[in-house]
């Protein structure tokens, strides 16, 4: 079964990982919260794994993410 | 300073907030819901205010439907009422009270109804008999009808008309006639012109599952027959009846009588469950401040006209009590009183499972106390949040994230920002100053000049504590933390020779004044028996006087600040909301932490009261004035001649901190102060700087980023913008830093932050 994914991001090409001198590709990740867990897919290192979280994405789904959960 | 995030969301853990009873005990101090004095004095329960409302308002569609609500007659009620609810009006003790029957009467007598057909009405099963007339047995049948069950009356009369106006003598041939309309639409089985001897009433209410009558023939059936006054009701002749004298006793008889048929019908006992019935006494309070129309527009020959009766309306107050609300923003933010919220904060704490809607109500209190000043029973929300917070830390259910920048703050004050010293040259004092987390943040050069003078002016030595009280991590409910707050700077002072205490800050005051062994007092008071310094000056113009929360109930305090301000030559204003009845800044309670929104309603608030420069006596408050725009000073800005100038951002809170310990502890005790210096340039846009501090990330937190991407070269380019990405993990919380790199460094484009952790997964 495929795996269940809240949100996508593809680096389209955009993102390179500086350490590795490698374009970042869209890499499976998760965000952990409050002991829940979130699948993503988002721009990742192949080589060294840095995952990178986009500023639209980090003040948006994912504040309003926290919030939510922190009122449970 | 390490806190822990709460573990998780799935850890069920309860806690009772109140029992039953102090539930109860709390909320019976707010009497919002009480009803006005008209309605409460009305048998009937008249919604006479929302009546008297609509009519101001020219609804007198919905001012009739009220009225329809209470009876079935509105003509013969409104003609007859003996109104009781007139004398009770609150602008009576002030001039005339409101003509609530001549407003009524308009109602009714306008006829302005709704379009459009009522409602469907099924019958009930179980059928009801009246036997006999007069307005007792009138009002019963509109009653029984309204209630839907089949009702057959047995009188002596000959139509409607005349079963209506016995006892109806006073009514005219327009309102008789309408309300006579009234009763033939009521599908009413009639059997007029029946003789109402004993023997022919006991035969005929066989059949019938209720039986009611007058007085007259009750007495006629039954000689020696008594009713229940309460509930209208002969137990011993299963009848239905009872004595009642004039218009609203008979209306009000009906009421009773036709809930008692309620009752029988169900084969309920009718003394039961019947709720409050009749008139009440009201706690209400209202403020009749600002009631100025106190002469009733006098009733001409035939009564109001449409206008007469909207403008006699319109001199209605409305009674309600708001005493809170109207000086709290909070309140007014979440639209809503005490009592209710109470109920809404307990029944939030009590969920283990699900949504906690009310946390954000619960963490946007100020906790300032205004309302147990402002209420006139003193109901105090401070307590109640304080309270739900408390239990929400100790369920692990209280969120980290709207206190822990303000508790990191706290840590950071006792920690690296933390001095404490006895004046140089002593070994202990008799004195320490204790000038505040937020003055040596936003006024450092004021601390130095106060503790300067002071040392200068009081003999036995004057040792300095830079700190914070714990007052932040009480208002964030943490208890075991203000208990180690507590301790460590007990420890401190212990160290000092237990000095007495002189207090920059009416909070730190409060705090520090928790331990009975300690004397503390504020520097106001020093400042008074001592003389200003040279150097003091005064505003040029008039200012208002804001009073900190911390001195709510410190009369002392409240009047030593302005002895200061008077003896500077300060001009004084003072506000509506002053003194005990001050409201909050929005920096008290963690609301500027937990929810600036709000805590912007309150700044707004307060300032709202004058448009004049402001003067206070707690640095944060000073800070939220200045940063809303208005010209705001600290009374020992004044007192010392400094100016801390606009408000610091959030790093330069610490900064200052940080710089003022140093430099005292290098001028004043030449200690050695080592400063840690960065291994590269970091340089800021100011976009960059106004988003660290809305977003509230701290030049500290850019740091380590860049130090961890300095260290490890892990970055992200974004080729089409040509920024580079680094982040951190600190604490509960990950940072990200958009930079490029210039000569030696970096220059700081944008920062943001999430407090999720985010991994890689397989």
């Amino acid at each position: 079964m495929e795996d269940k994914n809240y949100y996508t991001v593809d680096p389209e090409g955009r993102l390179k990982c500086m350490k590795c001198g490698v374009p970042l590709i869209k890499g499976k990740a998760k965000f952990m919260y409050l002991d829940n867990g979130f699948p993503v897919e988002l721009p990742v290192c192949p080589v060294c794994g840095f995952v990178y979280v986009p500023e639209e994405l980090a003040l948006g789904k994912v504040a309003s993410v926290e919030r939510a959960l922190e009122d449970k | 300073m390490k806190i822990e995030e709460r573990n998780s969301t799935h850890v069920y853990k309860q806690l009772r907030m109140f029992t039953k009873e102090e539930l109860e005990a709390v909320e019976s101090l707010c009497v919002h819901e009480q009803p006005p004095y008209c309605n409460a004095a009305c048998p009937l329960k008249l919604d006479t205010k929302g009546l008297i409302n609509a009519a101001a308002q020219g609804d007198f569609i919905k001012a009739l439907q009220l009225y329809e609500k209470i009876t079935p007659f509105p003509h013969i009620l409104s003609a007859g009422c003996e109104a009781p609810c007139m004398s009770q009006c609150k602008l009576c003790s002030l001039g005339d009270g409101i003509r609530i029957r001549e407003i009524e009467r308009s109602a009714v007598k306008l006829r302005e109804k709704p379009k459009g057909k009522g409602l469907l009405r099924f019958k009930k099963k179980k059928t009801a008999a009246i036997f006999g007339s007069g307005l007792f047995c009138a009002f019963l049948a509109g009653e029984l009808w309204g209630k839907a069950y089949p009702v057959t009356v047995f009188c002596e009369e000959q139509d409607e008309k005349a079963f209506l106006s016995k006892g109806a003598e006073f009514m005219d041939e327009e309102g008789l006639s309408a309300d006579t309309e009234a009763l033939k639409a009521m599908d009413i089985d009639f059997r007029f012109g029946t003789e109402l001897r004993a023997e022919n009433i006991k035969k005929l209410r066989e059949g019938f599952d209720m039986v009611c009558a007058s007085k007259q023939c009750a007495q006629t059936a039954y000689p020696n027959c008594r009713s229940d006054e309460k509930l209208m009701y002969d137990r011993e002749n299963d009848l239905v009846w009872g004595e009642t004298e004039g218009v609203l006793a008979a209306a009000f008889g009906a009421k009773k009588a036709a809930l008692t048929v309620d009752r029988l019908a169900q084969n309920l006992d009718p003394a039961k469950s019947r709720g409050q019935e009749g008139a009440v006494e009201t706690e209400l309070y209202t403020d009749t401040k600002g009631a100025d129309k106190l002469t009733a527009v006098a009733v001409p020959e035939g009564g109001y006209t449409r206008e007469q009766a909207m403008q006699e309306a319109g001199r209605c107050i409305q009674c309600r009590c708001e005493e809170c609300i109207k000086g709290c923003a909070y309140l007014q933010h979440y639209k809503i009183y005490p009592k209710a919220l109470t109920r809404e904060i307990y029944n939030n704490v009590s969920i283990i499972m699900g949504d906690h809607m009310m946390n954000k109500p619960i963490n946007a209190c100020s906790l300032c106390g205004q309302c147990s000043v402002t209420c006139p029973n003193g109901y105090d929300m401070a307590s109640v949040c304080k309270i739900a917070r408390r239990n929400m830390v100790q369920t692990d259910k209280m969120p980290l994230a709207p206190h822990e920048f303000a508790l990191l703050d706290m840590g950071f004050s006792n920690e690296e920002g933390f001095l404490s010293r006895p004046q140089p040259d002593f070994k202990q004092c008799k004195y320490v100053f204790f000038p505040g987390c937020q003055a040596t943040a936003i006024a450092p050069e004021t601390v130095r000049a106060a503790y300067e003078d002071l040392c200068r002016r009081l003999e036995g030595g004057v040792g300095l504590m830079l700190g914070c009280c714990g007052a932040i991590c009480d208002w964030a409910g943490r208890e075991e933390m203000y208990e180690g707050v507590k301790e460590f700077i007990d420890r401190e002072l212990g160290k000092l020779g237990d000095p007495v205490i002189i207090a920059g800050c009416p909070t730190c005051k409060v705090r520090l004044s928790e331990n009975e062994n300690r004397e503390v007092r504020g520097i106001w008071d020093v400042l008074l028996e001592i003389g200003l310094p040279e150097g003091a000056q005064a505003l040029p113009r008039p200012a208002a006087m804001h009073d900190s929360c911390g001195a709510r109930g410190d009369e002392q305090t409240q009047k030593a600040v302005r002895k200061i301000a008077e003896m500077l030559g300060c001009q004084l204003v003072e506000t509506e909301y002053s003194g005990d009845r001050s409201p909050c800044c929005g920096y008290g309670g963690l609301t500027a932490y937990a929810n600036s929104e709000v805590a912007k309603e309150m700044t707004d608030f307060c300032l709202s009261r004058s448009d004049a420069p402001y003067i206070s006596y707690c640095m944060a408050c000073r800070d939220r004035f200045a940063r809303a725009g208005r010209q705001s000073r600290h009374i020992l800005e004044l007192v010392y001649g400094t100016d801390a100038g606009s408000p610091p951002d959030i790093s330069e809170k610490r900064y200052n901190r940080l710089s003022l310990k140093n430099s005292m502890l290098r001028e004043l005790w030449g200690e050695e102060v080592q400063e840690l210096k960065l291994d590269f340039k970091l340089e800021f846009t100011p976009e960059a700087r106004e988003m660290m501090d809305s977003r509230m990330i701290l030049t500290e937190d850019v740091q380590q980023v860049m130090e961890q991407v300095a260290e490890t070269g892990e970055a992200v380019l974004d080729e089409e913008s040509g920024l580079l990405t680094g982040r951190a993990r600190i604490g509960n919380v990950t940072f990200w830093v958009k930079f490029t790199e210039i000569q030696g460094g970096y220059l700081v484009r944008r920062a943001y932050s999430h407090r999720m952790n985010i991994v890689k997964r397989a």
